[in-house]
């Protein structure tokens, strides 16, 4: 089934999905979403975008995402700063935070995939192996 | 000789592992790989993805990076792996 966008007509919360969300996560109002147009998604996002987001904001962001999850950002820095500096060249020079570790093939959905942080956990770099991690090694099962 | 391609990325830390790896196999045993980077120069892409059916099949769906191709045989290998084991691939037959 294709995804749609979705629009919260209480909050403007914006919704990437096959179906939208029974109660807006933002401002709590039930069946508040109705279905618009990705070009009308884009404008409201972009409108709301509220300055740069660093690789330290970044890394912040998927600190908190591993939180209290199976999973954790690889300690090894060196590592983490070298695929930081991927992603954000990747996202500069073609559009998305994608995995510096894999390349896209230009088909829409498939690329999706890559867009960091992915699906890992149901990789076989990941699932069911003792010692884990994502493809890149940004993210390492928790010991 | 066989071509052998070397699929990496810049900013892929697997793929800095296996650079000199790579290069000492290459001096002491006389192959060459060509080394194409993939997210900074887009015929290096163009070219991986022409590979895709093949290489995607042995990297679990995925154009992963680095990856190791014999363009006569299609033999693919990718992945961060030890010096024997690249050794063993480059000099090996199709498997």
């Amino acid at each position: 089934m294709k995804k749609r966008y979705w629009r919260c007509f209480v909050c403007n919360d914006i919704h990437y999905g096959i179906a939208p969300p029974e109660l807006c996560p933002t401002c709590k109002v039930l069946n508040a979403y109705v279905e618009i147009t990705a070009e009308e998604a884009r404008k409201i996002l972009g409108g709301g975008t509220n300055g740069a987001f660093t690789p330290a904001d970044f890394r912040a962001a998927i600190e908190r995402f591993a939180s209290g999850q199976e999973f954790m950002v690889n300690p090894d820095e060196g590592k983490v700063e070298t695929l930081l500096g991927g992603i954000f060249e990747n996202e500069k020079n073609h559009g998305f935070k994608f995995c510096p570790c894999r390349l896209r093939t230009k088909d829409w959905e498939e690329d999706l995939k890559l867009i960091c942080p992915c699906h890992f956990t149901i990789h076989e770099t990941y699932k069911g192996v003792p010692d884990g991690e994502c493809w890149c090694g940004l993210f390492v099962r928790r010991k | 000789m066989a071509r052998l391609i070397m699929f990496h990325g810049r900013e892929c830390p697997h793929c800095k592992k296996m650079m000199p790896l790579v290069e000492k196999l290459e001096q002491e045993t006389g192959v060459v790989f060509e080394k194409r980077e993939i997210w900074h120069d887009e015929a290096n892409a163009d070219l991986m993805r022409s590979f895709r059916p093949i290489i995607a099949a042995k990297c679990g769906g995925q154009l992963r990076v680095p990856t190791f191709l014999k363009v006569e045989t299609n033999d693919v290998m990718c992945g961060e792996v030890d010096y024997d084991k690249l050794k063993a691939w480059a000099a090996g037959p199709a498997s």
